[in-house]
């Protein structure tokens, strides 16, 4: 299938994006690398009168990094991560987890913006960025405001973005010598979407110990402080044997009924412990 | 010259001829075909899997200009794929939707515009008013009585019933008695190019062209003609290079007949080309099976009989030219495969669904059967407490009885099926795995082995299909030899060559008769025109059936060649012989470049009574016995089983093949490992799931789950080389046997990792959620019985 | 019709020329400039098929469109003929037997020649996951794999080192970056040769609504749910008799207009992510007094995505164990067809449907309750939403995402 016609525009700059966006007599879309958009269109799923693309803003492709963070801009490319074309302030977290979604043909065009945007819950950048405290910054006309993770992610495929606002760059802290992270998906092959995700970030210089089971029905379920989950890898421990049921009751609580989806999401959680790093 | 001329015969691995174009972009795929005033069609489509239709609501403007429904097709018959068994129902299938629809994506309008994406826009234009029906979307549900009808005048959902019984009351007393319930998923064959086709009318020929991607250009040209009402002379099918076929392009499509319809009518070239979605929910499906069965036995694991109830999912339509029962009538001939045992009854029922209709991919029945048969071997090993192999080898055919008609009469033409087990068993080491379960791993993973064996009837024929009577009965396979004439040699054969390598193989057959170098040789194929009439790629039967025509005409083609040359030099046709491409006597030679070069160039030098025949000919062939050949493999695996993820990882993988005399070990193989990747996928991913409407539940490649390079393992393959008696070099066929044993013997090893869980399996694709609920269930089972002994 | 104006390299070459849109990149090449090398396998970016090099890496052709590549440079497999990787791989997947019908074959060594030039020293295994997004049927990968290794290790022997990323340096989405601004067209929407306008809705769904009492229809998904309120059997009796009083409850919908004889028109208006469906239908109402039991069923599509959902809404009062009690038996059913229906489903949808029906049941409890009696209809955000009727379509479409659109 063909996707249905639309208008193309290009602007060079967030304001014109905003512009264009302010639009109430047609349907806008917001394309990047156009690799999650694309079937959609393609399948006539998403029928736009407008697509914006967003690749002529040059601020959008920019890198910059402060005293304690460092900020990507929309359309960088999960490839830009994997190769390090941009410095990693991770521990290679975020490059490893970038080499492992969908395929580098996908991936030199495919962005981070883009992909958490869409929100889909089995995405790798969903879960990662939550659990390594990330943030982005969406601006609109009346200005610039900064989320995190765990708030932009309102559910499946649901962000808290409006309608005349666009993400504009994505905000990673930068993890201490101290820091371990770990990150697991259970997949059939890959490149195929997630069944399950287990990850985790702690960093006791920043105060950070999270953890995130995704690839969920719904939004991820991000855990803040999870020292109760993580016991000695949240003090810089070594990976220890997870209790199973201590997380399996948590997925109980958070909603997820089937038991052998609790099954299988305690097992990519127990992995990301045990490939802790 | 000697030594090279050789090495391009039979059983060398030539680099194969058509790498070069393909490996350059500059193959001809039907979509690549570009036509002056080229227009592209779109097709309306029913959302819903059974409906009335009340009215298919065409803009006026548009109407008989750009968008056509099923009112304007005057004179198009629908399409009918009947057989000659008793009690056949036939279904009709008519192009464009009437009165009816019968599952997801059946035609009900065609739109035409200049580009594909504008065609679409049109096809959005049309409204359907559609009036919803209950749908029959399982095989089990449509038996049932009260199930909502298909075609109600036929006052059931069977297309055909088909039974045999053997003395089944035999094996009623035996010790052991298994009974089991098993099931193969619906399946796409996937090859990665779609169908399509580019439908032009030739006014100087006065003749429709049709560029079809297609394994049997001949019998769609019987097909369109019958529905079109044309004179055969006046269709012209051509197959260029085709992506991929596996039985998917062995159809013939409404599609099809709506194309040439348009272009007979619209003065331009029409063009539709499938995509993903269609080719996965709409065309063709295949594989969907249901059995009950029985296995008795005595305790030393002697198979005493098979006692089998089995459905097959045929979808709404029988599908020209297989129709919709050759896959449940096929159950019931060889369910029992290579095993000799005395009492048998197996009764199969082709049941219509509202979905798409099926097609034999690549192993046709064998793959659903022999998963089947072999899980059965391995539960009655359990039961008896031998190993799998012991229990096989107890029963297999014994080389000693060959040839040997078996329960169901089918003629096994060679082989030694025992030896293949033996060798396959050696190679995966089956003490060391069993020592390594007893060592447990390190990673909690459970490992399994298991094995399989199948025999592969192949270019079965005349005698077999006849008996079918569906629309396509294979006679004597011809080709047609030309020596070219500047002594190059052209081959022309009806079937088509799509991944098989025949532009290679074929030309190796007549190189192996005549001598003359493979890449002097050109083989035509895929165009009515310039072929003589065959029934086409499929069944495994093209080294055999084409590869023994081309080695008959190059015999004839040789006393072409001989005759010439003996007045060349002047000795008696007897005293000649023909040696690496040149005629030679005790004294001399003369070159087939010098002899075409008489012929054609140089007639003069030729006296009034030479074979007037010149160096062309068309000859038949058939095999001495058209039963069919009869090569087998056995295959053995090893996995690892994840308990937690359900994950299960082939760790090991070994064929043991006997395909009789290889004409090309590399291209052999090729169809091994890509018949293994289609198996793997069978065992383990790929699955058409509808819901209870109707609904097909895979509509892309990301539902639809192929395997790719890391879930297929480069096996090791040990040929055998047992020749057929019956065929030209005693070549059997082997196309499809790769695909069929995959799930049997993947089943059988997961079954064999999963035993100290006390789970099994018995369904295919053993996903990791049908493993790890196979594990609960197991585990439930055993906490239950552990309360009730505790009580 | 909206067309843009796009200059690029194709294999070298200037090209330029005026495309919709919404012409994909492999179509541009195949059907603008004839380079037929380039193939379609799925349009959904799975299958590796359309795999080419944009700005000397590789990226899909069929869900990039040519509109964004201005500037770029694209080299399909026709430009590769003087490539000295592509040469050296030509000959190893002969040697190899690494293509059997050819039609992946451009894909893969667009793929294979990214993963000689970028890898250092791989192994089998992580060859195999390199070349993971790109789908042979023919071959089980057995020649790809090994073609593909024994060019990258003759070339590491030779001592050519691997190129970090395959050269790149740019950031951003390859093919994209090089052109300068394009302004939209004037607000006029894109002409559409067809489509939304049209009331396809209409008259199919009154079509289904007047087969209402075709009781041969099995809704797809059913769940019963029995509650008691505390109110008596002839007001919720009554109550049920009021259409709109019922369609309030359901989330998500509102009636156009007034129901008229037991028939009404209504809309359920759905947005999940970017896809945005409003399904507009019509329901009918039958009701039988002397049971005390009534149906409602009805019926609408999507003019979009040419999906329709059907749903059944069956009821029963009965007095309940004290007089100012009455129990009420309801039977919620749906079927979803069409495009949105056609992918695999989550595990979810027996507990979304569960969530559906126990809002409806919530809502229609709390309309009877008797503090609610008299006063206003609750706040119509509680209905207009439709959240809940969204959260069950978007988990019905969420295999569909998390399948399709996973990129990360």
């Amino acid at each position: 299938m063909k996707p249905v016609n639309f208008d193309y525009a290009r602007p060079a700059d967030v304001g014109a994006v905003l512009a264009l966006l302010d639009d109430q007599s047609r349907a806008v879309k917001l394309m990047a690398g156009s690799q999650s958009l694309g079937p959609m269109l393609n399948m006539r799923l998403v029928q736009p009168d407008l697509i914006v693309d967003l690749t002529g803003v040059a601020e959008l492709r920019r890198v910059e990094e402060t005293a304690g963070d460092l900020v990507l801009g929309a359309c960088i490319t999960h490839a830009d991560i994997e190769d390090r074309r941009v410095p990693d302030v991770t521990r290679g977290a975020l490059p490893t987890v970038a080499s492992g979604i969908a395929y580098r043909a996908v991936r030199n065009r495919g962005t981070i913006g883009g992909s958490l945007t869409h929100a889909d819950p089995s995405a790798d950048w969903v879960s990662m960025m939550a659990a390594v405290g990330a943030r982005v910054r969406l601006r609109g006309p009346s200005g610039e405001r900064t989320l995190p993770i765990e708030q932009f992610i309102v559910g499946a495929l649901e962000v808290d973005l409006a309608a005349n606002e666009v993400l504009v760059s994505v905000v990673i802290p930068k993890l201490s010598s101290r820091a371990r992270w770990g990150y697991y998906k259970l997949c059939r092959k890959p490149g195929e979407f997630a069944h399950a995700i287990g990850a985790f970030v702690t960093d006791p210089e920043r105060g950070l110990c999270r953890v995130v089971i995704g690839a969920t029905e719904t939004r991820p379920y991000i855990v803040t402080d999870a020292r109760h989950l993580l016991g000695d890898v949240a003090a810089g421990g070594p990976a220890h044997k997870v209790d199973p049921a201590t997380v399996d009751a948590f997925m109980a609580e958070q909603g997820m009924h089937d038991p052998v989806d609790r099954q299988i999401h305690v097992t990519a959680f127990r992995r990301a412990i045990e490939q802790a790093r | 010259m000697k030594g090279e001329a050789k090495s391009q015969g039979i059983g060398a691995s030539v680099l194969r001829r058509e790498d070069d174009r393909l490996l350059r972009g500059r193959g001809q795929f039907v979509g690549d075909i570009k036509l002056a005033g080229l227009k592209d069609v779109a097709f309306v489509r029913s959302p819903l899997a059974h409906a009335k239709v009340h009215a298919v609501h065409v803009p006026e403007a548009e109407r008989g200009r750009r968008i056509f429904a099923a009112a304007d097709l005057d004179g198009v018959k629908p399409i009918v794929a009947i057989t000659a068994l008793a009690g056949f129902k036939v279904s009709e299938q008519p192009v464009l939707a009437v009165d009816k629809v019968r599952q997801v994506g059946e035609l009900l309008a065609m739109c035409v515009a200049d580009t594909r994406a504008q065609a679409e826009d049109l096809a959005a234009m049309v409204e359907l008013d559609l009036e919803e029906l209950p749908a029959v979307h399982d095989m089990v549900q449509a038996l049932e009585p009260g199930a909502p009808l298909l075609h109600e005048h036929w006052g059931d959902n069977v297309f055909l019933e088909s039974a045999m019984d053997v003395n089944i009351e035999a094996a009623f007393d035996a010790p052991v008695k298994i009974t089991r319930t098993i099931r193969t998923a619906r399946q796409s064959m996937a090859p990665m190019e779609g169908r399509g086709t580019v439908a032009v009318w030739d006014h100087r020929m006065e003749q429709l062209v049709l560029y079809t991607g297609s394994q049997m250009p001949h019998i769609v040209r019987n097909g369109i003609a019958e529905c079109l009402g044309l004179q055969q002379r006046q269709v012209r099918v051509i197959s260029p290079d085709v992506g991929g076929g596996f039985g998917y392009k062995g159809i013939l499509l409404p599609e099809d007949v709506c194309l040439g319809w348009l272009a007979m009518r619209c003065g331009h070239p029409v063009r539709w080309l499938e995509d993903r979605r269609e080719a996965l929910t709409a065309s063709a499906n295949c594989r969907e099976h249901y059995y009950n069965i029985t296995a008795y036995a005595d305790r030393d694991g002697r198979l005493r009989g098979i006692d089998c109830t089995a459905i097959v999912d045929s979808g709404a339509y029988s599908s020209y030219p297989f129709s919709a029962c050759l896959e449940a009538a096929q159950v019931v001939s060889i369910l029992p495969g290579p095993y000799d045992f005395p009492s048998y009854r197996c009764k199969t029922w082709s049941a219509a669904t509202n979905k798409c209709p099926i097609l034999p991919y690549r192993g046709v029945a064998r793959t659903g059967v022999c998963y089947t048969m072999e899980l059965m071997i391995d539960a009655i090993a359990r039961e008896v407490g031998m190993e799998p192999y012991e229990v096989r080898l107890k029963n297999l055919v014994q080389p000693e009885q060959m040839p040997f008609d078996n329960i169901t009469r089918k003629h096994f033409d060679s082989g030694d099926y025992p030896e293949a087990l033996r060798r396959a068993m050696a190679a995966i080491d089956l003490p060391a795995i069993r020592a390594r379960q007893q060592r447990g791993e390190p990673d909690g993973r459970l490992i399994g082995v298991g094995h399989s064996i199948y025999c592969e009837q192949a270019a079965h024929g005349t005698s077999v299909y006849a008996g079918w009577g569906i629309p396509m009965v294979p006679g004597h396979e011809q080709a047609t030899l030309r020596v070219t004439p500047d002594g190059g040699l052209e081959i022309r054969v009806g079937v088509h060559s799509h991944g098989q390598g025949m532009e290679t193989t074929l030309a190796q057959v007549a190189n192996e008769i005549l001598g003359i170098p493979v890449d002097r040789i050109k083989v035509v194929h895929g165009d009515t025109e310039y072929t003589p009439y065959s029934t086409g790629s499929w069944g495994s039967r093209c080294a055999v059936m084409a590869g023994g025509a081309v080695a008959t005409a190059s015999r004839e083609i040789a006393k072409l060649v001989k005759g010439i040359g003996s007045h060349l030099l002047q000795a008696g046709s007897d005293d000649v012989n023909l040696v690496d491409g040149k005629v030679v006597t005790a004294t001399g030679s003369v070159s087939i470049e010098e002899i075409a070069h008489t012929w054609y160039r140089r007639p003069q030098d030729l006296p009034a009574g030479i074979d007037p025949r010149g160096l062309e000919t068309t000859i038949g062939f058939k095999p001495v016995r058209d039963s069919g050949t009869f090569s087998y493999a056995a295959h053995a695996v090893v996995v690892a089983v994840d308990p937690e993820a359900g994950d299960i990882e082939l760790l090991n993988y070994v064929i043991v093949e006997d395909g009789g005399k290889l004409i090309n070990p590399m291209v052999v193989d090729g169809q091994v490992y890509g018949g293994l990747a289609q198996g793997i996928g069978t065992a383990l991913y790929e699955e058409m799931n509808y819901d209870s409407s109707g609904q097909p539940l895979a509509s892309t490649l990301a539902d639809y789950m192929l395997p790719g390079p890391t879930e297929v393992p480069a096996p090791a393959i040990d040929h055998m080389e047992t020749l057929s008696p019956y065929t030209e070099f005693g070549v059997k066929g082997i196309g499809e046997g790769g695909a069929i044993a995959p799930p049997a013997a993947i089943g059988n090893a997961v079954n064999d990792a999963l035993r100290p869980l006390g789970a099994e399996l018995y369904q295919s694709p053993m996903t990791p959620r049908r493993v790890l609920e196979a594990i609960r269930a197991a585990r439930q089972r055993a906490s239950a019985q552990t309360v009730a002994e505790g009580v | 019709m909206s067309m843009t104006h796009i200059a690029l390299t194709v294999n070298g070459s200037p090209v330029a020329g005026t495309v919709e849109p919404r012409t994909n990149l492999a179509d541009f090449l195949r059907e603008t400039h004839n380079l037929t090398g380039t193939h379609i396998g799925c349009e959904h970016g799975v299958c590796g098929a359309c795999t080419l090099l944009i700005d000397g890496v590789p990226a899909r052709s069929c869900i990039t469109y040519a509109a964004a590549c201005e500037g770029a440079a694209i080299t399909t497999v026709e430009g590769l003929d003087n490539d000295e990787v592509a040469t050296e791989l030509r000959a190893a997947f002969s040697r190899e037997h690494a293509l059997q019908c050819g039609y992946c074959t451009p894909g893969m060594l667009a793929s294979a020649r990214d993963v000689v030039l970028r890898m250092d020293n791989p192994s089998e295994y992580e060859v195999r996951v390199a070349m993971s997004g790109n789908l042979c049927r023919c071959t089980g990968y057995v020649g790809i794999i090994r073609a593909t290794m024994s060019v990258l290790q003759a070339r590491r022997a030779r001592g050519i080192a691997p190129l970090s990323g395959a050269g790149r340096e740019g950031l951003g989405p390859v093919g994209s970056g090089h052109a300068s601004a394009m302004a939209a067209p004037a607000a006029a929407v894109a002409a559409r040769a067809a489509g939304d306008a049209t009331p396809a809705v209409a008259r199919s769904g009154s079509r289904a609504a007047a087969s209402g009492a075709d009781s041969d229809w099995k809704p797809h998904t059913t769940f019963d749910q029995s509650f008691t309120v505390r109110h008596p059997v002839d007001t919720v009796w009554e109550f049920f008799g009021r259409l709109s009083e019922i369609a309030a409850c359901l989330p998500g919908a509102s009636l156009t207009g007034e129901p008229v004889d037991g028939h009404v028109e209504g809309k359920i208006r759905v947005k999940v992510g970017p896809i945005a469906a409003e399904f507009n239908g019509v329901a009918d109402v039958t009701r039988d007094e002397a049971t005390r039991s009534g149906t409602i069923i009805g019926s609408g599509k999507d003019a979009r995505s040419n999906s329709a959902t059907r749903g059944a809404i069956k009821y029963a009062v009965k007095p309940g164990a004290t007089p100012d009690e009455t129990r009420v038996d309801v039977q919620v059913g749906f079927t979803l067809t069409g495009v949105l229906a056609q992918f695999s489903r989550s595990g979810l949808v027996q507990d979304v449907a569960n969530r559906l029906i126990g809002a409806f049941v919530q809502n229609l409890e709390a309309r009877l309750s008797p503090q609610a009696e008299g006063a206003a209809p609750p706040a119509a955000a509680e209905f207009d939403a439709g959240s809940l009727m969204t959260s069950m379509i978007r988990d019905r479409l969420k295999a569909l995402f998390a399948k399709l659109f996973r990129r990360g």
